[in-house]
C-alpha cells in the first residue's frame, strides 16, 4: 500500500478519512479494447502463416513474432492493470491505487492541481474513451505527470476536468451527470479563438534532419514487412534501373534524394495528423479562464492551462528556421512540464514568427506586447567574450587533433588543419550569439533574449520572480560585464540577461523586482524604489 | 569601501576561517582520487602510457594550483547576510555569484553537514525557493550559527504568508 517508487512533486501526505466516497474502476470498455488489442496483434502472424504459407522460424518471422508477443503481453498486462486500478475524487484529494507487485497509492491535493488534460489514441476514439492526466507539482522543471487515468468515458473525463479545474462538486456517483457536461462545454461566444491551423505551416515542419531518420525507419519497416510475405523488395529496386551504368556516385545521390523525399512527405503527413484541427483559445471556467489547445487526427489531444498560473511567454527561433521566419511558442507557467515529448507548455505548432508574436500579445493581454518592445542591445565587449570562446574552442580542437596525430601513426599528419576549418563557423556563431543578446523591462515584464543555436526571447512577469542572482567570471569582470539571472517557479526555473553592462546589472534587476535589492546596494539610491513592493502573493501559505 | 564589481555591497558576515581547511581538504581529496586512479592506470596499462603521462602531469599541476589558490580566494569572497526581508549571499572564486532571495519566497531552510564539515564543526546553509534553480548555498558556516540561522529563518518564513511561487 505505501510503496511508492518515485518521490513525486505532488505531496503524498496521509489521506484523511474520506470513507464515504466510493472507489471507482476505470471504464469497463478498457477490457474490450485490451482484448481486441491482444487478438489483433496476433493477426499479422496468422495471415503470414495461413495465406502466404510462411514458415514459423526465427529467421523469416522474427520481427513479426516479437511484435505479436509484445502485443499479446501488452494487452494482458493492461487487463491486469484495469483489474487492480481504482480511483476516487474526494473533497480534498484525487486518489489512485494501482499496481500488482508494487502497490501504489498516489494522492494529489486538489488545490495543487495545475492542469487536467485529456487525450485519446485511435483505440480510445473508436470506443469513446479518454485518457485523463492530472498534473501537479511545485518543481515544474521536474516535469512528471502526477496521475493518469487510462481510460474513462468521454463524459466522465469532461466531468472530472470540470470538477478538478474549476472546483465543481466532488464526484459522488459513477453515474454521469448530464448537467455538468453541458456546463463544461463553454458557450461559443465566450470563447476567444487566438489561432487555428493554417495549411502553409506545414512548410516549416517538413524540412528537418529527422526526415532522414523517419524515412530510414519507414523503409526498414516496409522492407521487413514485404519480405515476411514472401516478396522481394531488394530485387524489385535492383530491377528498376541499370544501376551499374549509372555509377556509384549517382546511385548514392538518387538513394539519398529518395530517402529525403520519403522523409519529407512522412514529416508532412505526421504534422497534419498531429495538428489536425488545431485550435488555440481562451475559454472561461469557474476559476478564471484557461488557455486551451485541441489538436490531432487519430490521437486527439486537449490541454488546458490555468491562466492563474500563467507567468509569461517564450518564443524560440532555432538558427536555420529563423531565416525562414519560423518560431516555437511556449507559455511560461507553473506546473507545466517542459521536458516531456509532447510539451503541454507549447501553445502553437512551429509556425510563422508574426503569428507567434500576435498570439503572445493576445495571451499576455497587455496593451503592447512586451515581446514586441525594442530590446536594449548589450555592450560591444560581450562580442569580445564570445569571439574569445570561439577562438578557444577552435584552438582546443586543433590542439587535440595535433596531439592525436603524434600519438596515432595511422592518422595523416595534416589532419589538425581541419580544426582550423572550424574557425569561420565558431566565429559566425559568436556574432550570431552576440546579436541575439538583448533585454528590457516593460509593463511589469522582464524580457530577455539570448542564444546562438536557438534564439529564445522570454517575457516573464515580475511578480513571478522568486530570487535574483548576479554572476561574474574573472573575464567578465575585466570586460565590465555581468549576467543577471532571475529565478522563478515557472517554466525553465530561471531566465537570464547574459553579459549586461556590470554597472547597470543591479539597476536592471531592481527595475524587474522593485524593492528587493534596495537594502544591499553599494551606492545609496533614493527610497522611491521601495514604494513598489513585490506584488502580494496569491493563494495560501504552504503548510 | 573598495570599488565593487557590481552595484551591491558585500553581505555582512564572513564564513568561518576553518572553511579554508575544509576547501583545502576537499580539493586534496578530490584531486588525490583522480590522480591516484590515473597513476594506477599509468602503472598497469603499459601501452597507454604515452598519452596518460601528459594527462597525469596536467592533472597534478592543475590540482596543486587549485589547492593553493582556491581556498584563500573563496574565503575572501564568501559572505552571507539574513535580514527581515531577504537572504543575501556571495559565493564562488573564478566565477562569483551574488544571490538574493526574498523571505516571502523561501520554501525550505536546511543545514547540511558532510563528513568533512562534521570533522571541522562546520555546516552548509541551504535555502531553497520554488525555483528549481534558485537554491542559495552558504558552505563553511559554523555549525551552531548555521543551525541558529536556519531556526530563525524558519520562524520568519512562517510569519510570511504566500505559497512562495
Amino acid at each position: 500500500m505505501t510503496a511508492d517508487p518515485e518521490p513525486v512533486a505532488a505531496d503524498l501526505q496521509p489521506v484523511p478519512a474520506g470513507d464515504e466516497v466510493p472507489w471507482q474502476r476505470l471504464d469497463t470498455r478498457v477490457v474490450w479494447v485490451d482484448s481486441a488489442k491482444t487478438v489483433l496483434s496476433m493477426v499479422p502472424a496468422g495471415v503470414a502463416v495461413v495465406f502466404f504459407g510462411a514458415e514459423i522460424s526465427w529467421g523469416t518471422m522474427g520481427p513479426i513474432l516479437v511484435g505479436t508477443a509484445v502485443g499479446v503481453f501488452g494487452g494482458l498486462a493492461d487487463l491486469l492493470r484495469w483489474v487492480k486500478t481504482r480511483y476516487r475524487v474526494t473533497d480534498e484529494y484525487v486518489e489512485r491505487r494501482t499496481g500488482l507487485l508494487v502497490r501504489q497509492h498516489r494522492s494529489i491535493r486538489r488545490d495543487r492541481i495545475r492542469s487536467v488534460d485529456t487525450s485519446a489514441k485511435l483505440r480510445h476514439k473508436l470506443t469513446g474513451l479518454r485518457v485523463v492526466t492530472v498534473g501537479a507539482g511545485q518543481h515544474s522543471a521536474a516535469g512528471e505527470a502526477a496521475l493518469t487515468l487510462d481510460a474513462v468515458r468521454v463524459d466522465t473525463a469532461q466531468r472530472l476536468r470540470q470538477e478538478l479545474l474549476y472546483g465543481g462538486p466532488a464526484e459522488r456517483t459513477s453515474e454521469p451527470e448530464p448537467q455538468a457536461v453541458t456546463e463544461a462545454a463553454p458557450r461559443p461566444d465566450d470563447e476567444q479563438v487566438f489561432a487555428r491551423l493554417e495549411r502553409s505551416w506545414v512548410v516549416y515542419n517538413m524540412f528537418s534532419v529527422w526526415a532522414f531518420l523517419m524515412a530510414a525507419g519507414l523503409l526498414w519497416g516496409t522492407y521487413w514487412a514485404l519480405q515476411m510475405f514472401g516478396l522481394d523488395p531488394a530485387g524489385f529496386v535492383r530491377g528498376l534501373a541499370d544501376w551499374e551504368a549509372i555509377g556509384t556516385a549517382w546511385t548514392v545521390v538518387i538513394a539519398v534524394a529518395t530517402v529525403g523525399v520519403v522523409g519529407v512527405v512522412g514529416l508532412a503527413i505526421n504534422f497534419f495528423t498531429e495538428n489536425w484541427r488545431f485550435v488555440l483559445a481562451r475559454v472561461p471556467g469557474d476559476r478564471g479562464t484557461v488557455l486551451r489547445t485541441t489538436q490531432g487526427l487519430f490521437k486527439t489531444r486537449e490541454v488546458n492551462r490555468d491562466d492563474n498560473r500563467l507567468r509569461g511567454v517564450q518564443i524560440d527561433e532555432p538558427l536555420l528556421w529563423r531565416w525562414m521566419g519560423m518560431a516555437d511558442t511556449t507559455v511560461i507557467s507553473t506546473g507545466l512540464s517542459i521536458w516531456s515529448m509532447t510539451p503541454s507548455a507549447q501553445i502553437l505548432p512551429r509556425g510563422p514568427v508574426s503569428v507567434a508574436r500576435r498570439v503572445a500579445a493576445q495571451v499576455l493581454e497587455t496593451g503592447e506586447s512586451p515581446l514586441d518592445r525594442p530590446l536594449r542591445p548589450h555592450p560591444r565587449r560581450a562580442l569580445r567574450r564570445r569571439v574569445g570562446w570561439a577562438l578557444l574552442a577552435t584552438a582546443v580542437v586543433t590542439g587535440l587533433l595535433a596531439w592525436l596525430t603524434t600519438l596515432i601513426d595511422a592518422m595523416p599528419g595534416h589532419v589538425w588543419l581541419a580544426g582550423l576549418g572550424l574557425a569561420p563557423v565558431t566565429l559566425a556563431l559568436a556574432v550570431v550569439a552576440y546579436r541575439s543578446l538583448g533585454h528590457t523591462v516593460a509593463d511589469g515584464y522582464l524580457v530577455t533574449r539570448s542564444g546562438a543555436w536557438s534564439r529564445s526571447t522570454a517575457a516573464l512577469q515580475s511578480r513571478a520572480v522568486v530570487g535574483v542572482t548576479f554572476r561574474q567570471s574573472l573575464l567578465q569582470r575585466r570586460l565590465r560585464l555581468a549576467t543577471v539571472q532571475v529565478t522563478t517557479a515557472a517554466g525553465y526555473g530561471s531566465y537570464e540577461a547574459i553579459d549586461v553592462e556590470s554597472a547597470e546589472a543591479v539597476d536592471l534587476a531592481d527595475r524587474a523586482v522593485p524593492g528587493l535589492l534596495t537594502a544591499f546596494r553599494a551606492t545609496a539610491t533614493e527610497p522611491a524604489g521601495r514604494a513598489a513592493e513585490p506584488a502580494a502573493v496569491e493563494l495560501q501559505a504552504r503548510p | 569601501m573598495a570599488e565593487q564589481p557590481i552595484d551591491l555591497r558585500p553581505p555582512e558576515h564572513r564564513v568561518e576561517r576553518r572553511a579554508i581547511g575544509l576547501w583545502v581538504l576537499q580539493s586534496v581529496i578530490g584531486f588525490g582520487i583522480l590522480a591516484g586512479l590515473l597513476t594506477a592506470a599509468y602503472l598497469i596499462i603499459g601501452p597507454a602510457r604515452s598519452w596518460l603521462g601528459p594527462i597525469l602531469v596536467v592533472v597534478a599541476v592543475w590540482g596543486a594550483g587549485v589547492t593553493l589558490v582556491m581556498p584563500l580566494w573563496r574565503y575572501a569572497v564568501h559572505r552571507w547576510e539574513v535580514t527581515e526581508e531577504a537572504v543575501y549571499a556571495v559565493t564562488g572564486w573564478v566565477v562569483r555569484e551574488w544571490r538574493v532571495a526574498p523571505i516571502s519566497r523561501i520554501q525550505t531552510v536546511d543545514t547540511i553537514r558532510g563528513p568533512l564539515e562534521q570533522a571541522l564543526n562546520l555546516a552548509t546553509l541551504e535555502v531553497t525557493t520554488a525555483s528549481s534553480r534558485g537554491a542559495i548555498k552558504v558552505p563553511g558556516m559554523d555549525a551552531a550559527v548555521a543551525a541558529q540561522v536556519a531556526a530563525d529563518l524558519a520562524k520568519i518564513t512562517q510569519r510570511t504568508p504566500g505559497d512562495a511561487t
